[in-house]
């Protein structure tokens, strides 16, 4: 099944509207004193609304969080903390679920996702500890720095995915440092859309694990899956084919803030009304985002994410700059 | 093209007739990824299930915080000790692995639930670890150990938020 660019972008257009009129529900049925709606209206809201971003993110290639996150904190008055754990949760859920389809067939590179797993790993959990130091130590102000950081951090990626690269979906390694060779994390899959098999060596490890040491602190502070950064890691910086960096980072999503979204569920800062309705509907969006993946073109891919980034993004700049 | 004839095809295929063969042969896949992908997906799947139990319960009949005070104190902006404090009744936000004693709750059996599907990693790595063992991936078991074991740290609330 190859689906064409005009069936995608409907498919986008019809989840940015569930999106956009699940929130927008939400707010005119609130009143001063709360929501307004009943519990179980806002389980259902949330997981419509949490369904559209599930199909978004994996479609980028990316962790759910990573789109939750930024909407959730842009435009809703839910507390960044709770949203922030909320989001972990989200990222961990759906990249649990999408990662047994890309290690089946061998699209994530599973040595790339040891060697990253454990600077990643270590900086996300430094990260939630960070995130929890804020929390209880640098009140409104911290709210503010940490609006802003993020959402300038949002806009710099969707910049470097649009202006960075050149042949990113298949880049050229001439080079491989010794480094990375003596890793031996050069590997093969087969490419459906091609019908052959890919050959493919990457480069650059000790630059791509100082970059995951950066994500991990970005990913476990923020409440992010740091797909979003992970794949311009492994694609930009290491040169892994682009389908295989988005696969990797979504399985090393799953590792990673498995170790950063304790301390939060530690701190109390998860409640199952929120928390259970945006897992489901993420799992429920990813299940139908992984299914499309295989047969959408990666250029198209690219888009989808820039597009929901630089809007995320610009929105948590203002409220940041409004909070201060 | 005539048939029963073989050409090479663009993409490094054999067309034979009518019917397309590929050249090669789709590449071995790491054990190591499948079992971590098979465990983490089962286990998070079961404690979503949970999740979603616990949930059906806690609108049914409630639970350990007041579902009804939770969605506006939620929707207020109120931070997790307010919440807390204002719902469960409770002088602060409740530490550690709150919901092991609060299971006959609805509100409990979901997070034990959410509880399973964020421990899913975890016990995939330690299934990662095994399949990387087999595959003697020498610098690769020394890796997954250590991520194993900071993960096992993580979850057993060895490293927690302290204000």
């Amino acid at each position: 099944m190859r689906l064409s660019k005009l069936s995608v972008a409907v498919l986008l257009a019809a989840m940015i509207f569930l999106f956009s009129s699940g929130i927008g529900y939400a707010a005119e049925t609130a009143d001063p004193s709360g929501m307004g709606l009943s519990p179980i209206a806002f389980f259902f809201v949330f997981v419509a609304i949490c369904t559209a971003i599930g199909v978004i993110a994996v479609l980028g290639g990316v962790g759910g969080g990573v789109v939750f996150t930024p909407l959730m904190m842009g435009f809703t008055p839910i507390n960044s903390f709770i949203i922030r754990a909320t989001g972990l949760v989200v990222a961990l859920a759906g990249s649990l679920i999408a990662a047994r389809p890309f290690l089946r067939r061998g699209l994530a590179n599973v040595k790339m996702l040891f060697f990253a797993a454990l600077p990643y790993t270590i900086f996300a959990v430094v990260g939630a500890l960070l995130a929890g130091y804020v929390e209880t130590s640098a009140g409104d102000f911290g709210e503010a720095l940490i609006r802003l950081i993020l959402g300038f951090l949002v806009i710099f990626i969707a910049g470097l995915i649009l202006f960075g690269g050149k042949k990113v979906e298949y880049p050229e390694v001439k080079k491989v440092d010794g480094f990375t060779q003596r890793l031996g994390l050069a590997m093969s899959y087969w490419e459906q859309s091609m019908d052959k098999v890919v050959h493919y060596k990457v480069r650059r490890a000790p630059l791509g694990t100082f970059l995951f040491c950066a994500c991990g602190i970005v990913s476990g502070m923020f409440g992010v899956g740091a797909g979003w950064a992970m794949v311009p890691v492994f694609n930009l910086a290491m040169l892994a084919p682009l389908k295989v960096a988005a696969a990797s980072s979504k399985v090393l999503i799953g590792i990673g803030d498995s170790g950063a979204v304790w301390p939060y569920i530690m701190r109390g800062g998860v409640f199952p009304l929120f928390a259970v309705a945006c897992i489901v509907g993420v799992v429920i969006g990813t299940s139908i985002g992984a299914r499309l993946m295989f047969t959408v073109k990666a250029q198209l891919i690219r888009w989808i994410v820039i597009l929901v980034m630089i809007g995320a993004g610009v929105k948590l700049v203002i409220d940041g700059f409004n909070k201060l | 093209m005539e048939k029963g004839k073989a050409s090479e095809v663009p993409g490094g295929g054999i067309v034979y007739g009518e019917t397309a063969y590929s050249k090669e042969k789709a590449p071995e896949v790491p054990i190591a990824g499948v079992i971590y992908g098979e465990i983490a997906y089962w286990i998070a799947l079961l404690g979503i299930l949970i999740s979603i139990v616990g949930i059906a319960i806690y609108m049914k009949s409630g639970g350990y915080a007041d579902k009804t005070c939770l969605l506006n104190q939620l929707w207020g902006g109120a931070s997790v000790d307010a919440i807390w404090k204002g719902c469960a009744g409770v002088s602060k936000a409740p530490e550690g692995h709150w919901y092991l004693s609060k299971l006959s709750y609805g509100d409990g059996i979901a997070m034990l639930g959410i509880a399973v599907t964020c421990s899913a990693a975890v016990f995939g790595m330690w299934g990662g670890l095994f399949g990387v063992l087999r595959s003697k991936w020498g610098m690769y078991i020394v890796l997954a150990l250590i991520v194993a074991i900071i993960l096992t740290m993580s979850v057993a609330g060895l490293i927690v938020i302290k204000e």
